[in-house]
């Protein structure tokens, strides 16, 4: 069983909490709204996902760097923190990009 | 069905998304979806090369292009235009429109404040047409 690929993703989704609670990029910016959003998102890619594997586009790799644990066949447990991953980087990005702007009217 | 077919599929739902969003004028801003596109494709270009190169994933030759960033398929970068495209404009049209507030408010309101904070920011009247107004105050050519 690896965990390399699971622990590097928790790393780097932490760091996305730990700047979203800094900077009040999307939970800490609103709570309720994030969620859906979150929800919404990692269930739309998991859907594409699962069409991508039962149409035999891609499929999962064999590697040591996995646990091995899957959801689904050929979708492994780390492509939903994957997935988390990405729509919480995609909105702290956006929500960082919107503070600054906001900063920036303020002062103008 | 090939890659390109897939994504297309997916892609027309994120486009419905955002056309939604669009026609309720609650579109998000769109200066900063580009900015985040070009963040988030040049870390697709770089991840997605390391998760294929130490074999996380693979794909079906005969379903996709052939078209390649590094050894990354281009079809991949789907899963990219599609999150930042889709996931602020489902926040705008859910509720985060409502959340146009100063610097000083998003640091000390949470969600089920927002309400009060868009007008202790006094910017209440753009709390309702967040599409039309490119600041916070409302000012520019109101």
């Amino acid at each position: 069983m690896g965990l390399l690929y699971l622990v590097a993703l928790g790393i780097a989704l932490t760091g996305m909490v730990m700047l979203d609670r800094r900077f009040g990029l999307f939970f800490w910016r609103s709570a309720r709204t994030a969620a859906v959003v979150l929800v919404a998102g990692v269930a739309f890619f998991l859907v594409w996902d699962l069409f991508g594997i039962g149409l035999g586009i891609f499929f999962r790799g064999e590697t040591d760097f996995m646990t091995g644990l899957q959801i689904a066949p050929e979708l492994p447990i780390e492509e939903v923190f994957f997935l988390t991953l990405l729509c919480y980087l995609t909105m702290n990005l956006y929500g960082a990009l919107e503070l600054l702007r906001a900063r920036r009217a303020e002062r103008a | 069905m090939s890659y390109w077919a897939l994504n297309a599929i997916f892609l027309a739902v994120v486009a419905a998304v955002a056309l939604a969003a669009i026609v309720t004028r609650r579109a998000p801003r769109w200066a900063s979806v580009a900015v985040a596109l070009a963040v988030v494709l040049l870390m697709t270009a770089v991840f997605d090369n390391i998760m294929i190169g130490v074999g996380l994933v693979g794909y079906d030759e005969a379903k996709i292009s052939g078209a390649f960033v590094g050894i990354a398929p281009l079809e991949d970068f789907a899963y990219a235009v599609a999150a930042v495209i889709l996931l602020p404009s489902l926040w705008a049209l859910i509720g985060g429109a409502r959340d146009r507030r100063s610097p000083h408010a998003a640091r000390t309101n949470h969600a089920q404040t927002s309400e009060n904070a868009a007008q202790n920011s006094n910017n209440a009247q753009t709390s309702q047409d967040p599409a039309q107004t490119s600041t916070p105050k409302g000012t520019g050519d109101a």
